[in-house]
């Protein structure tokens, strides 16, 4: 996995985060419509910030361990069957 | 031939959630009381039960490890592995109920948050499983794997109380969608994309879910040669 990779995976979910919480403080309380539209959509954007940040995260680990792996002196995760 | 077998599943699952989030934005109708917001259900409802059936994963795993510990040591160490992987993908769900929520809240009640029975019990069984998780991160020593069993194990007896919470209780919190008394539930026009996006939340968790034992399964064995080597050594 290359840098522009790993930076992607990491700055996907940072940037929903952000994005939903743009939606929820800039939202116009005076327009009941549009409100419910704005939190609808954070309220969605935040689960897919949650589920990516826990998959790049869990990159991130599997990486580090691929790292470990080969210092141990045996197969990486990719390439050991698991199961 | 089973990296085709993940790559499909991977495909089939992106392509659920896909049809799952036209079902609940194009297909379904607008809540007649709530209007958009209702839609949060679509996410919050599946999130729920997905935790609910990884903390059932983490159960077993946790009575399957203690049962094993003794005598199968491999065996043990495999149902170790999905005792973490349920309860931190568990985690993850209900930290997405637990933020899809509040969200729903502040437009529907007006508040963020209330210590409502639903609610509680809820933030409770996040707390009890976060607890495990940081057990699992900064405890040390043999013990550490039973501790955190038995401590899964006591985690899982909150879930039918959550589950159970706003038929027990006269909560603030929605009545129960399936399963309820007469008059709640849903109108069959919003059945499906509920069902639809149920399914493609629990695809997509037993994706992360084998990740993550796969990941824990491959730590087990550095773990397991760097102690032999410390021992040789």
């Amino acid at each position: 996995m290359n840098k522009l990779t790993m930076g992607l995976i990491i700055a996907v979910p940072i940037a929903l985060f952000g994005m939903a919480a743009y939606l929820i403080l800039l939202a116009p309380w005076s327009d009941a419509a549009s409100l419910d539209h704005l939190f609808r959509r954070a309220a969605y954007t935040i689960t897919w910030a949650i589920q990516l940040g826990y998959l790049a995260w869990l990159g991130l680990k599997w990486q580090a361990q691929k790292r470990a792996a080969e210092h141990a002196g045996f197969a990486s995760p990719a390439k050991s069957s698991a199961h | 031939m089973k990296r085709t077998a993940i790559g499909v599943y991977v495909l089939v699952t992106l392509a659920l959630l896909a049809w799952g989030y036209y079902q609940a934005i194009y297909v379904a109708p607008n809540d007649a009381m709530q209007g958009e917001i209702f839609r949060i259900i679509y996410y919050h409802v599946p999130s729920a039960s997905v935790a609910f059936a990884f903390f059932a994963v983490s159960l077993v795993g946790s009575i399957g490890y203690l049962a094993s510990r003794r005598e199968h040591h491999e065996r043990a160490q495999k149902f170790d592995a999905w005792a973490l992987a349920g309860a931190e993908v568990g985690v993850v769900f209900c930290t997405v109920v637990l933020t899809t929520g509040p969200i729903w809240g502040r437009r529907a009640w007006g508040i963020w948050w209330t210590w409502d029975a639903r609610l509680t019990t809820t933030l409770v069984l996040w707390l009890i499983y976060m607890s495990y998780l940081l057990l699992r991160r900064f405890a040390a020593g043999p013990q550490m794997q039973t501790l955190a069993a038995v401590l899964g194990i006591f985690g899982a007896l909150d879930v039918p109380i959550v589950y159970m919470s706003n038929r027990w209780w006269r909560t603030q919190h929605p009545a129960p969608v399936f399963g309820g008394a007469q008059g709640s539930g849903m109108d069959p026009s919003m059945v499906g994309a509920l069902l639809w996006n149920m399914l493609a939340w629990f695809l997509w968790g037993v994706l992360i879910l084998a990740l993550r034992y796969r990941v824990e399964r491959q730590q087990q064995r550095i773990a397991a040669v760097e102690e032999q080597r410390a021992l040789e050594a």
